[in-house]
């Protein structure tokens, strides 16, 4: 028995703030193999990004670690002077992050910051640094690396940027790469693909890695060994299939809970699945109900004009420049959607999914076609087009954003309902109370602001907004994308509930299969701009019959 | 690129045309300038002539046009003060005021970017509180207040600098400078350093918060995370990122400074563009109004646009089109 | 990592935080006394600097300490018509002030509407707007201010049309990036997906939250008027005779300067400096305490 790459022990990372100390890191002790990746999974606030950043000694200023070991190679890297870590860190511990376009620096090309890279450790010359950069920029297979190398960042797409963040850290082989969320920002399909170079380069190389991530199925796909997380300990770890099988702590077993990969369809999410509605059909509100064409979207076109002052369009008529082509963001989509249905749109990221959601709620207006609801137009025609219906409200991705900061949230519920006459400003306040409880919110929350509250509660607030404009139809972009595992369950479990006792029917919009999958009837690809596959969720999900469906499908990460 | 340059020079055809039109409306407009030409104790017949000889009895638009024509041939007509033409007149004065910004503004940059850098770089040690309390302070004390305490302070205690004028200048290539003689040098430290202390606190206020921005960004701890040191950092890293603002800036203070030396001149007496049209303005001398506004107006399009253009070139993402 | 970004947003927690900077605090009970006495001004100086009558030529240009013809001290001198300094600075204050405010506060107002509208509205407008915007920023204030000041002669009502003229459009621009910024995000999307009236999104839901960085600039342009109104009557081009304010007492002064006679030009400019660098000190802690790029 060697003694392992890389030993932490009680490691303790705090941060000394006004309030209190927060125990960022709270005495966690791991080990690392050669050529090992061990994945360390948490929800946001439990620490992992933290250790990694503790890893490498870059803690931000109140931070600091405050006691245990980590030893490299039987070294203590705890209490070395700054020049001393700098050497390590790059060379025998690299990093990469998870958002590229933030960590590339946008005015510098890529050969400038990784001859930087390079000769921070080493003597090399320019030329020397260039091959080498080629080299590395190869190895994660980017196809004319001696073209590319000379490129800024924002000539690559968000993949691509990645693995030059990937070749950097890559440049002195290191002993260890520290990987923080580095897919999260990405597309499933370009996550697919950078998970097996990831697996394979980490094999040629023999490095060894640790991987940070909030989601259990990417760990799962890429590392043996996974380390769960919860408020700066470690709960758990073993061997991947292992712990995911049979996880021996009660937050393992609550996060998989919360998996809808993991349940039936329709069924409530988390450790109170089995109480009430355990034994409801997988779609309680099933389609056949009346209207097939309760929402019809005929002929749908968006098309983006890019923004030119007078000047330029006159350029462009006598010739001085090249005109700018528009962008198409939805082209000629038709769908309906029945009274009652649940409709799931899927697509990645640039797909045109959340600009179709958006003219199906009335905020754009299409460039051509239509939107009506029982058969009357959402929107008036014409330059000048008003929303016309109150009967379609919108949930949106970030509960951050969507509420107005500075205005109560009993306010921004009732703004709505007072100015369509709903309820009067004598009965907004009972009126706002009855909708923040059938969203499970203490009425008394009416009077206080967004801050007040985390990302699940105010996902719950926006909800109830929606709901407080009394509409048929709900649009719902990415409603569950940014929140944590858990909490993503309780919405999911909260929009279930409410769209049979309110018979509502949904637009779901989402990136994320499984969700679709567990909460929609029916399924719609979105591609380019294109639908190309429709059907329900068993055809698109068990027999896809597209390519790109398929593509996808294959592309989302299984856990075990 | 191309499309970018055309759209700028577009513009700045439209900004000239608009400010002829300004400058003619507000000048020639505003007030009677025959009132001005000539005495009110001429005769009838004296007065006609003069209203004939400057087209004042014909329709305004072509008033403009005759104006504007004019303008284009180099014609900036004749000062009632001096008596010489006015494009001599500023000819004569350009050099010394161009001198005085310049001066000023490199004072400005040289001293206050780095001193920004450092205080963004270290906000909390002590060193960087100074320089920003400092900074604070040269921005709320007027430039007219700062020139009168320099005069007091090395003019009239320690007498050892001159309280006003040029000095000696020797020419270069037909334009005088001061800056190469020892007298001209010991003339113009004074008004430079009163011109550069407000645009330097200026500088250090958004080299600082330039800097203290891009320290807490990803790039940075990116780049922390590859091990490299903290000085290449700051100067590859941070001195580009900042660099843009920063660009744009320099241009823009260079335009303000000769506007600000309005002041400056005036309290030292030199012989400048500033001097020159506070005193038009004092003897309502109509023409040097006129053409002093032209000319800082072309001087400000001229700026803009080589501005825009070093923004295009300093930053990628505008030079490959993948902006806006 | 996500240690909460949104502290500070309601007033309580903007006073605590406000409270602990030393600096700032001293400076707004330095800025919140020179207010009071310049408001009081009447009642507190010992002469007016106003009443023409009360000047005695036998008074001018005495070194403070001086006792005149009206039988009180005169603890910052007189100035060269035999004013007393401290009342004229008192008066002087008050004109300063009020112009400055009476300024910011216009160009505020204008700058919040157009932006705001400007960012809302779009298109050919919103183009329009800021192009002109644009424009003009890059003539500096002080040239706006002096051209318009000349043309338009002296006087209290042409100085402030002169002030607001050069500061409108930083108002304008600030307004309109705020305003542009929260354009987009998805509450007032989710406001116009009711639908609630325009109206109703900018002046409710827009302007309340583009006003931070609005108020920020309101400070530095508050500061920046008083500067330029002492600036433009130091020049001879702002405020008339009538009005003794600072900038004039300074310029009155100058010519004594270099006889050794500092007081003249000194006491009136350490007053204003205290006013304009209270002012920024002030408004410099609310900068950093609104800027949410720079929260840990």
């Amino acid at each position: 028995m060697t003694a392992p790459l890389l030993e932490v022990t009680d490691l303790c990372t705090y941060f000394e703030a006004r309030t209190g100390t927060v125990k960022s890191v709270d005495g966690i002790s791991f080990h690392l193999e050669k050529g090992e990746i061990l994945g360390l999974v948490g929800e946001s606030g439990s620490g992992k990004s933290i250790t990694g950043f503790s890893l490498i000694g870059l803690i931000d200023k109140p931070g600091r670690i405050v006691s245990g070991s980590i030893k490299l190679d039987g070294r203590e890297l705890v209490g070395l002077s700054e020049p001393e870590l700098r050497k390590i860190r790059g060379r025998d511990i690299a990093m990469v992050f998870q958002d590229p376009m933030m960590t590339l620096n946008p005015v510098l090309t890529i050969l400038d910051q990784m001859t930087m890279a390079l000769q921070a450790h080493e003597r090399i010359s320019d030329a020397d640094a260039r091959l080498r950069a080629v080299e590395a920029l190869r190895k994660v297979r980017i196809v004319d690396p001696e073209l590319k190398v000379d490129f800024y960042p924002h000539q690559f797409s968000g993949g691509m940027r990645q693995r030059v963040a990937i070749a950097i850290a890559l440049l002195h082989r290191p002993k260890i790469v520290i990987a923080d969320e580095p897919t999260t920002a990405l597309d499933v399909s370009v996550q697919a693909e950078i998970l097996v170079e990831v697996k394979s380069l980490v094999a040629e190389l023999g490095i060894s890695m640790i991987w940070i991530s909030h989601d259990l199925a990417t760990v799962a796909s890429i590392s043996k060994r996974i380390a769960v997380m919860k408020a700066g300990k470690i709960v758990e770890t073993g061997l991947a299939a292992k712990v995911l099988r049979t996880p021996s702590h009660p937050y393992t077993q609550s996060l998989l809970d919360a998996l809808p990969s993991r349940s039936k369809p329709g069924q409530r999410l988390g450790a109170a699945a089995s109480d009430h509605d355990a034994g409801s059909a997988a779609h309680p509100v099933a389609a056949t109900v009346a209207d097939p064409s309760f929402v019809v979207m005929a002929g749908l076109v968006k098309v983006f004009e890019q923004k030119r002052g007078f000047w330029a369009r006159l350029s462009e008529r006598i010739g001085l420049v090249k005109s700018k082509k528009p962008v198409l963001a939805v082209e000629n989509v038709d769908l309906t959607i029945a009274k009652g249905e649940a409709l799931g749109l899927v697509g990645e990221s640039g797909s045109g999914k959340s600009t179709l959601g958006r003219i199906v709620c009335g905020i754009y207006q299409p460039t051509e076609g239509r939107v009506t609801l029982n058969n009357s137009p959402v929107m008036s025609a014409g330059p000048q087009s008003r929303k016309l219906t109150t009967n379609v409200q919108m949930i949106f991705q970030d509960p951050f954003a969507s509420l107005d900061p500075r205005r109560t949230i009993g306010q921004s519920i009732a703004e709505g309902p007072i100015a369509h006459g709903l309820t009067s400003k004598a009965e907004a306040r009972s009126y706002v109370a009855e909708w923040l409880k059938a969203v499970s919110l203490d009425p008394a929350f009416a009077d206080r602001y967004p801050h007040q509250f985390s990302g699940g509660q105010r996902q719950r607030i926006a909800i109830a907004r929606a709901l407080a404009m009394r509409p048929e139809v709900i649009v719902c972009d990415e409603p569950v994308a940014s929140l944590d595992v858990s909490i993503q369950a309780q919405i999911l479990n909260l929009l279930l509930q409410l769209r049979k006792e309110l018979g509502l029917t949904l637009l779901f919009i989402s990136h994320d299969l499984s969700v679709v999958r567990h909460l929609c009837d029916r399924v719609a690809v979105m591609y380019r701009g294109k639908i190309v596959e429709v059907g329900t969720a068993e055809e698109i999900f068990d027999a896809p019959q597209e390519p790109y469906t398929r593509a996808l499908l294959d592309a989302i990460p299984k856990l075990a | 690129m191309v499309a970018f340059i055309v759209r700028r020079l577009w513009q700045a055809a439209l900004v000239m045309l608009v400010m002829s039109l300004l400058v003619f409306l507000g000048v020639f407009v505003i007030g009677n300038p025959v009132d001005v030409l000539i005495s009110p104790d001429a005769t009838q017949d004296i007065r006609n002539r003069v209203i004939a000889q400057y087209g004042l009895d014909l329709p305004i638009w072509q008033q403009y046009l005759h104006f504007a024509s004019n303008l284009l041939h180099g014609d900036l007509g004749r000062s009632f003060v001096y008596n010489m033409p006015v494009s001599q007149l500023i000819a004569s004065r350009f050099p010394a005021t161009m001198e005085l910004a310049v001066i000023a503004v490199l004072l400005a940059s040289l001293i206050g970017i780095p001193l920004g850098i450092y205080a963004g770089y270290k906000p909390e040690s002590w060193t960087a509180k100074v320089i920003m309390a400092l900074s604070i302070l040269g921005f709320s004390v007027p430039t007219f207040w700062i020139g009168l305490m320099l005069i007091m302070v090395f003019a009239v205690q320690l007498g050892i600098m001159p309280a006003g004028g040029r000095g000696e200048t020797v020419s270069v290539f037909g334009i005088p400078v001061s800056f190469l003689t020892f007298d001209g040098m010991r003339h113009l430290i004074l008004p430079a350093v009163n011109l550069s202390l407000f645009k330097m606190s200026m500088m250090i206020r958004l080299a600082a918060s330039g800097t203290r921005e891009v320290m807490l960004t990803d790039t940075i701890k990116f780049a922390r995370a590859a091990g490299i040191n903290e000085w290449t950092i700051l100067r590859r890293h941070v001195l580009r990122l900042i660099s843009i603002p920063l660009v744009t800036v320099f241009g823009l203070e260079l335009g303000s400074t000769i506007a600000f030396a309005v002041v400056t001149e005036t309290i030292y007496s030199w012989p400048g563009l500033g001097k020159l049209i506070i005193d038009s303005i004092t003897s309502l001398d109509r023409p040097v109004m006129v053409a002093y506004l032209m000319l800082v107006s072309l001087m400000f399009i001229t700026i803009n646009l080589v501005v825009d253009l070093a923004y295009a070139v300093l930053d990628p993402r505008m030079r490959h089109g993948g902006g806006k | 990592m996500t240690l909460s970004v949104e502290k500070a947003r309601t007033s309580s927690d903007f006073w605590a935080e406000f409270v602990r900077h030393p600096v700032a605090v001293i400076a707004a009970v330095i800025l919140l006394v020179v207010i009071v006495l310049a408001v009081f001004a009447p009642l507190i100086a010992p002469q007016d600097p106003y009443d023409l009558s009360s000047l005695v030529m036998r008074d001018a240009r005495r070194a403070p300490g001086y006792i005149g013809t009206g039988g009180y001290t005169h603890i910052l001198g007189t100035d060269s018509q035999g004013r007393d300094l401290f009342s004229a600075i008192l008066y002087g204050l008050r004109i300063s002030l009020e112009m400055g405010l009476l300024a910011g506060a216009i160009a505020f107002s204008i700058g919040a509407l157009v932006g705001c509208t400007a960012a809302y509205v779009g298109g050919r407008f919103e183009a329009l707007v800021m192009r002109l915007v644009d424009l003009q920023l890059s003539f500096p204030a002080i040239l706006l201010a002096f051209v318009v000041a000349a043309l338009l002669g002296q006087g209290k009502g042409q100085l402030i049309v002169a002030l607001v003229f050069s500061q409108y459009a930083y108002f304008v621009r600030t307004a309109h990036g705020a305003a542009a910024v929260e354009r987009n995000k998805d509450y007032v999307e989710a406001a116009l997906s009711v639908p609630m009236s325009g109206w109703f999104v900018v002046t409710r839901h827009i302007l309340p939250n583009a006003l931070p960085p609005l108020i920020v600039v309101a400070t530095v342009q508050v500061a920046s008027a008083i500067s330029l109104e002492a600036t433009l009557s130091f020049l001879g081009v702002g405020l008339p005779p009538t009005e003794p304010s600072l900038g004039m007492l300074i310029s009155g002064g100058f010519q004594y300067l270099l006889s050794g006679r500092y007081w003249i030009s000194i006491y009136p400019g350490v007053a204003l400096i205290v006013l304009i660098m209270a002012i920024n000190l002030v408004g410099d802690q609310v900068r950093s305490q609104l800027n949410p790029r720079l929260k840990r």
